[in-house]
């Protein structure tokens, strides 16, 4: 545990925060120990319902935003807004309260407690994951049949998503270790192109 | 009333943009910073603005361009007395990467967070600029939208007339596409225009034969394409020269509905008697020179001030949102952390749709 203590001694604050998935969930560590943790479900309204859940959620810890020592943010691979939403928040509270922001992305969140002993895998839709493994670190875009054949070959435990606060609390457990490193700004973890097509008719020739 | 200082942000299409706007009390105002980063090169092989290409450029962007501001204007964000940002109409994950970010600044910094419509955004600038009188006519021109409004206050706006279909900016954009010249198409048919003659293609001038001020411009790219596939049927290609008229005919006949439309509205507005009669024009069409001197000779004919401010205020910025979150500001306006994102929210609520009338209701 790093040395400085939060308020209430308890060791520095940090939120942590995912809305990479149908949810807004949020966690608050102060140091090692688990403040509080929330997760609600909803298809749509993450970018309404994000801070206010946040700042509930550290009032009724006692505590307001500038007591935070760090931020801890989702950065997917998930639904594009949805990583879009807590990134961009992120980056704002980050730059407003003078605190880093690290991005963490769904596999270290996954894998965070398990060492090297497991495949992480994330729902990439139309049946397919997206796998990351200790030797393989790279995430890879397989037929789900397929992630789960892999994962059993090589003896590994197969990890996906479970309760969203969990998630969370991943997140901020992430952010609390790497806090006092150099990081980049959280930026979402996208793994597929923007569709976008070039124009199909070419322009006319033009003669001399 | 004090001096204010207010932070903005807009994101709404492929322009990121930041600014510092400081407003005395005597009504005058000064932009200490605006900083806009623009995407032309990201989008330029699809050739027009690809939403989510825009929406991952904003996210990434956003926070840069404030920070960039802040250090221009050499102001701290304690100093600050308010957050805007728009909040729509506009691509939604671009508005959604502005609207999160200013959450976050407002909330860290504990400031009021304001919403704006970026649409109230361009329609005040003449305020900020010129210090126009409240009420005035505002013609919006720009690659995403077209409409007369009449501006009665910082939160009233009359719309009396706009486009059924494409935006101008959109037209011109398309019509470069077909003739094979880069974009944005505004610059590039306006150049090429100059050395070409405007009375060699007899292009319609849509919903000129009909009462009222709205526009259509899809059939007039739609005629576009018919002169130019003439062309390429009876000699395999174009002439430099036959681009250039093109060009020039093309731009002619936006020209003359946009100036048929704003001496309509104009009339309309003139006859509300206002103590200050003025014609402001913004939006990214409004720097092409031929349209901009066709609409000061309208408007000098009704007897109106015409106003377009400058380039860089005309076309999307964020001291425009700092400014209209100024005037919202002094009227009380103030949004919690709950502020919506709205790919869709029109100044005008008390006219039925022009377009994007289906069950999500107007778009603008």
């Amino acid at each position: 545990m790093l040395p400085d203590a939060g308020p209430g001694g308890g060791g520095p604050l940090v939120l942590g925060f995912d809305t990479s998935a149908a949810h807004c969930a949020a966690a608050l560590l102060s140091g090692d120990r688990l403040v509080a943790a929330r997760a609600e479900t909803m298809d749509k309204g993450q970018a309404e319902r994000l801070m206010p859940l946040l700042e509930e959620m550290l009032a009724d810890a006692g505590l307001g935003w500038r007591d935070l020592a760090a931020l801890g943010v989702g950065v997917g691979p998930g639904n594009f807004t949805g990583v879009r939403i807590a990134v961009a928040a992120a980056r704002g509270l980050s730059l407003s309260l003078g605190i880093p922001a690290i991005g963490v992305n769904g596999f270290d969140a996954l894998a965070e407690g398990h060492g090297d002993t497991v495949a992480t895998v994330i729902d990439a839709r139309r049946g397919s994951v997206y796998i990351r493994t200790p030797r393989v670190r790279a995430p890879r875009l397989l037929p789900r049949s397929d992630a789960e054949a892999e994962a059993l070959a090589h003896g590994l435990k197969l990890v996906e998503p479970g309760p969203p606060d969990l998630q969370a609390t991943a997140i901020a457990r992430i952010a609390l270790r790497l806090r006092g490193t150099a990081q980049p700004r959280p930026a979402p973890l996208y793994l597929r192109d923007a569709d976008a097509a070039p124009p199909a008719d070419p322009p006319p020739v033009l003669l001399p | 009333m004090k001096d204010l200082l207010l932070l903005g942000l807009e994101s709404s299409c492929d322009d990121t943009g930041a600014a510092v706007v400081r407003a005395r009390t005597d009504g005058s105002a000064e932009i200490l910073s605006s900083v806009v980063a623009g995407q032309t090169a990201l989008h330029a092989p699809f050739g027009g603005v690809v939403p989510e290409i825009a929406a991952r450029a904003h996210a990434e962007k956003i926070d840069l361009c404030v920070e960039e501001a802040l250090v221009e204007a050499g102001v701290g964000l304690s100093a600050f007395d308010a957050v805007a940002v728009t909040a729509g109409p506009g691509l939604i994950g671009g508005v959604l990467s502005g609207v999160m970010c200013a959450k976050g600044i407002a909330a860290g910094a504990g400031l009021p967070l304001i919403g704006v419509n970026h649409l109230a955004g361009h329609a005040l600038t003449p305020r900020l600029t010129d210090g126009l009188q409240f009420p005035y006519l505002m013609l919006l021109v720009s690659g995403g939208h077209c409409q007369f409004l009449i501006v009665r206050n910082s939160d009233e706006f009359s719309r009396i007339g706009g486009t059924i279909d494409d935006a101008p900016g959109e037209a011109f954009d398309k019509a470069a596409k077909i003739l094979g010249l880069p974009q944005p198409g505004g610059p590039a048919v306006e150049a090429e225009a100059r050395a070409g003659d405007p009375a060699r293609f007899a292009l319609p001038r849509p919903l000129l034969d009909r009462p009222g001020c709205d526009f259509s411009f899809s059939g007039l790219k739609t005629a576009l394409l018919r002169a130019r596939d003439a062309l390429v049927a009876e000699k395999g290609g174009l002439t430099r020269a036959d681009r250039a008229d093109l060009c020039a005919s093309f731009q002619a006949a936006v020209t003359d509905v946009i100036a048929a439309k704003s001496r309509r509205a104009l009339a309309l507005y003139m006859a509300e008697a206002p103590a200050a009669p003025a014609f402001a024009v913004a939006g990214g069409v409004a720097a092409n020179a031929t349209i901009r001197d066709a609409l000061e000779k309208v408007s000098a004919g009704a007897g109106a001030r015409f106003v377009a401010p400058p380039l860089r205020l005309c076309t999307d910025n964020a001291a425009m949102i700092a400014w209209a979150g100024v005037e919202l500001f002094r009227a009380g306006r103030r949004d919690g952390m709950d502020l919506a994102a709205r790919p869709r929210w029109p100044l005008d609520r008390s006219r039925p749709a022009l377009i994007g009338s289906g069950k999500k209701g107007a778009k603008a």
